[in-house]
């Protein structure tokens, strides 16, 4: 009888695997007939993957993240949207990998990137022809007239695309662009000014071509049947949070360059499950991994655990309108902003970047001292950080080598006492006002949030942790009613410009509240521009009349050396502020499986899978 | 059926959609109050395109408005509005998408949730005290008290990671095995020792002592009298359970990165996709608030001696 009972146990659990089984097997089915062409694409690839026959389609599957917001270029702010689109669209101009592995921004429906010229009035005019014979992935012709009326969609104030300011150097931003297409093949675009990055905005997702009956309706680039491009690949099946399969595109103009047949985007946020799909072999690249991984990663696939540069800064941000001095300090106005940017100061000097790096982010990421981000580079060919804070002996507005910490440390001591009160026996400060941090929920951001109080716990200051979920820290940080906030900045193009403006007073991305509330009427701050040829000359003026006056300078300057120079001393200002503590410089990390040749990144952290080769 | 029961019937249904308007209000004023917004992204746009989005979906009018456009555009033209995150998609082709794929998780967990829990408990009721009864007991024991994020971690690393032989993704191919038995097993356990319970306490009864002294064949005491009796308080549970199944995926959903709508509810939240937020919500109540009427139906249906009141 036991051996019966037995035997039915086992048929049970028989009979519930069976019925798993089945349910799976229909699922495939099931995505297949929803989406005629894939499951036979499916079947292919599972069968033939390991033959290299030349016959079959080569396919790559990988993971970026999970179901994109959009793909639509000019409303896409994500860089694995941006990915995709770079794979599905080509703009006047496109990213490269030379023969020696250095990337160039060469031309692509253009037939040349031509210099600019220079009007009378400083604006400057680009005159582009496009190749002939370019097709839209529906046969119809690519004109000079669909990249006017794409650039005009993407920076029209009603489109309200997160990029729409990557257009702000054309003149007429937002509304009334000028940009024209004087006949099928010829695009003129005037400038306000001479911008080094030019060309590399015409690179830029929200820079590539889309048809005005194409997206008349929105709802176009969320269907494979609707989604007419002009690049590599075409969108062939889409299943909503679950894989989007790019497919060759026979139209496509270089189509005889791109070697990868069929890319298979799969579709997951969740990078455990990444790393378990990249270990069974069933995803050759994913783009993120678990923070606690890393260490095991680095050791078991060396050359398949990537770190790549990122043009990017992890930072600590003050509010510059939340009170630091002691209860019974007495002094006020701009006297008490001076002493409270030197204490911001010297508190960003007792946090131990080297350890951040090594113990808490793990990713290779660079000990930061300054702002504008590792991967700039200045019109000598210089790195911008390399040359920022103008001191001798280190990189940066303070020595960040793990040597100098101690001395760091003991001067940043020094400045507080000033402060203070310090009771010697203790070694700690004894009315430091409690400070509060804000970050957003993340094992990540809450570890080096603990290290930052610990640091400052073991001088008697307290700081509590504060997390806020994304999207109500992001309010919190904007409306500046935090003390200390997590904060981070990702560059859109190669010029230090995009860490600059975003601190003028009446920036959306102005977190600090520079010129903001009782800053606006600090009149505190000095800008001598008269070295540089211009005449101004300010002194205890408040931010908006020297950092915006700044910013707005370095905007029209057309002489790319003094526009570098003015920039440091943007840069400057800020760290003068002390409300900005850099920790370190960001840095991108993939897993790619050594089979797949012909990949490369580039350093806004788009991925490029249309010139690989699997082994 | 009697007139008394078709009142009770309406009155349940009434009460649902009572129920269900009562959630869509909550959630709709909850949602908002929220701090954040919908176009709130690192990189902020500029005002004036804030305004143009507002304008173009609404959100700039007094929230009692939006409110009552919202239930009329529900009511009248059964219109959840467009997401405001993924653009371009209508709220319900988002949660179409979703349910197809919840709904295959939900309802195969439920099967075997029914099935396996079932054969298990009579089993044990069968082999009452014997080794068998004693594992099975055991194992319910630890499913029941083991939550489900926690079991689906484990099967994760067993079957996708160290024995490799399952994917660990549930879009993937064979991808819903992983979460459907982690879905099923805390119900299944549950049937198993609600089915147990009750087959000994019917086994007791009188009758079956009558059966078999009349000479019924075993099989058919079994089947023909105990189970039938015994298989009423699991009906009972078929509300609790689908009410489980249903808030159980969203957990599960997040853990195998199944594409459902429980992984569209949440991130909803987070990205403050109010029509999407609304629309997630009155799938998941209603389908709650639906399944707990038809198990107190269909408890009537099995039990006469049961009135409904």
């Amino acid at each position: 009888m036991k051996k019966l009972i037995a035997m039915l146990l086992v048929l049970a659990m028989v009979f519930s695997f069976a019925a798993c089984a089945k349910t799976t097997d229909n699922n495939t089915n099931n995505s297949g007939t929803n989406n005629t062409g894939t499951s036979n694409n499916n079947d292919a690839n599972n069968n033939d993957a390991n033959k290299p026959d030349a016959s079959t389609p080569s396919t790559l599957a990988v993971c970026l993240a999970s179901e994109p917001d959009t793909l639509d270029p000019a409303l896409n702010s994500a860089v694995d949207g941006a990915t995709m689109t770079v794979h599905l669209f080509y703009g006047l101009a496109k990213w490269e990998q030379t023969a020696d592995g250095s990337l160039v921004i060469a031309p692509a429906c253009a037939t040349e990137l031509p210099e600019g010229v220079v009007n009378a009035d400083g604006t400057v005019t680009y005159t582009y022809t496009l190749r002939d014979g370019m097709k839209w992935s529906d046969g119809q012709a690519v004109t000079a007239a669909d990249f006017e009326f794409a650039w005009k969609r993407a920076a029209s104030t009603e489109l309200g695309a997160d990029y729409g300011y990557m257009f702000e150097q054309i003149q007429g931003y937002p509304d009334n662009l000028s940009v024209t297409a004087t006949d099928e093949k010829t695009l003129v675009v005037t400038l306000n000014n001479a911008v080094s990055y030019w060309n590399e905005l015409l690179a830029f997702p929200a820079y590539f071509p889309v048809r005005s009956d194409v997206v008349g309706d929105e709802a176009w680039a969320t269907d494979p049947s609707t989604y007419i491009c002009n690049g590599p690949y075409t969108i062939t099946d889409w299943v909503h949070n679950s894989v989007i399969t790019l497919t060759k595109n026979p139209n496509f103009i270089d189509a005889d360059t791109i070697t990868l047949d069929v890319l298979e985007c799969y579709l997951s946020d969740d990078n455990n499950n990444m790393l378990a799909n990249f270990e069974n072999g069933a995803w050759l690249m994913i783009d993120d991994v678990p923070t606690n991984e890393i260490k095991t990663l680095q050791a078991n696939y060396p050359t398949e655990y990537v770190v790549a540069g990122q043009i990017g800064t992890y930072y600590v941000n003050w509010n510059i309108n939340k009170n630091l001095l002691p209860a019974d300090s007495t002094l006020t106005g701009t006297e008490a902003e001076a002493a409270q940017a030197e204490i911001r100061k010297a508190i960003g000097l007792l946090f131990d970047r080297n350890y951040i790096v090594e113990e808490i982010g793990q990713a290779g990421q660079v000990p930061a001292s300054s702002f504008v981000a590792m991967g700039m580079t200045n019109p000598d060919g210089t790195e911008f950080y390399k040359t920022a804070g103008h001191n001798d002996g280190f990189y940066g507005y303070y020595d960040v080598s793990a040597d100098a910490y101690m001395d760091n440390w003991d001067s940043a001591i020094a400045t507080l006492k000033k402060y203070y009160n310090y009771d010697e026996s203790t070694m700690k400060f004894t009315n430091f006002p409690t400070l509060t941090y804000l970050y957003n929920t993340s094992e990540g951001h809450k570890a080096i949030g603990e290290y930052l109080a610990g640091a400052l716990a073991s001088v008697g200051i307290t700081m509590n942790l504060e997390n806020q979920e994304w999207n109500t820290f992001l309010n919190t940080r904007k409306n500046g009613d935090y003390f200390v906030a997590r904060n981070g900045w990702i560059a859109d193009y190669n010029d230090p410009i995009c860490f600059l403006d975003m601190w003028i007073s009446n920036s959306g991305n102005n977190d600090v509240q520079y010129g903001k509330g009782a800053h606006a009427d600090l009149a505190m701050y000095d800008l001598d521009l008269t070295a540089y040829g211009y005449d101004v000359k300010v002194e205890n003026g408040t931010w908006a009349e020297t950092y915006d006056v700044l910013i707005s300078i370095i905007k029209t300057c057309t002489d790319n050396n003094t526009r570098y120079a003015l920039m440091h001393i943007a840069e400057d200002m800020l760290m003068d502020t002390g409300c900005i503590s850099p920790l370190y410089f960001y840095t991108d990390i993939y897993m790619l499986d050594d089979s797949v040749k012909g990949f490369f990144s580039n350093p806004l952290g788009y991925k490029y899978f249309m010139y690989c080769t699997i082994e | 059926m009697t007139t008394k029961n078709l009142f009770y019937i309406l009155k349940r249904l009434l009460l649902a959609i009572l129920t269900v308007w009562v959630v869509i209000t909550i959630t709709f004023f909850v949602s908002r109050a929220v701090p954040g917004g919908p176009f709130l992204a690192e990189k902020a746009i500029t005002p004036e395109a804030q305004a143009a989005l507002e304008a173009k979906y609404g959100l700039d009018k007094p929230l009692m408005e939006q409110y009552f456009t919202y239930l009329k555009d529900i009511v009248t033209k059964f219109d959840f509005g467009p997401s405001l995150k993924q653009r371009g998609r209508d709220v319900i082709t988002v949660i179409k998408d979703g349910l197809k794929t919840s709904a295959k998780l939900g309802i195969t967990a439920a099967a075997i949730a029914l099935v396996a829990g079932v054969v298990l408990g009579a089993i044990a009721a069968l082999r009452r005290n014997k080794l068998i009864d004693k594992i099975v007991m055991v194992f319910t024991t630890a499913c029941i008290s083991m939550p489900s994020f926690i079991m689906g971690s484990l099967l994760l690393v067993l079957f996708a990671n160290i024995l490799g032989i399952l994917p660990a993704n549930g879009a993937a191919k064979g991808g819903l095995i992983l979460p459907i038995i982690t879905l099923s097993l805390s119900p299944m356990a549950n049937i198993t020792r609600l089915t147990r319970s009750s087959m000994l306490d019917v086994l007791g009864q009188d009758y079956i002592r009558t059966a078999k002294a009349k000479g019924v064949s075993g099989s058919h005491i079994i089947f023909g009298h105990a189970l039938k009796n015994a298989l009423i308080p699991v009906i009972t549970y078929f509300g609790p359970m689908l009410a489980y199944i249903v808030t159980g995926s969203l957990v599960v959903e997040q853990i195998f990165a199944v594409p459902g709508i429980g992984r569209a509810f949440v991130s909803s939240i987070t990205a403050r996709d109010y029509p999407l937020i609304m629309g997630t919500t009155i799938v998941l109540a209603t389908l709650i608030v639906i399944m707990n009427m038809v198990s107190d139906i269909l408890y009537k249906v099995v039990d006469p001696r049961i009135t409904l009141e």
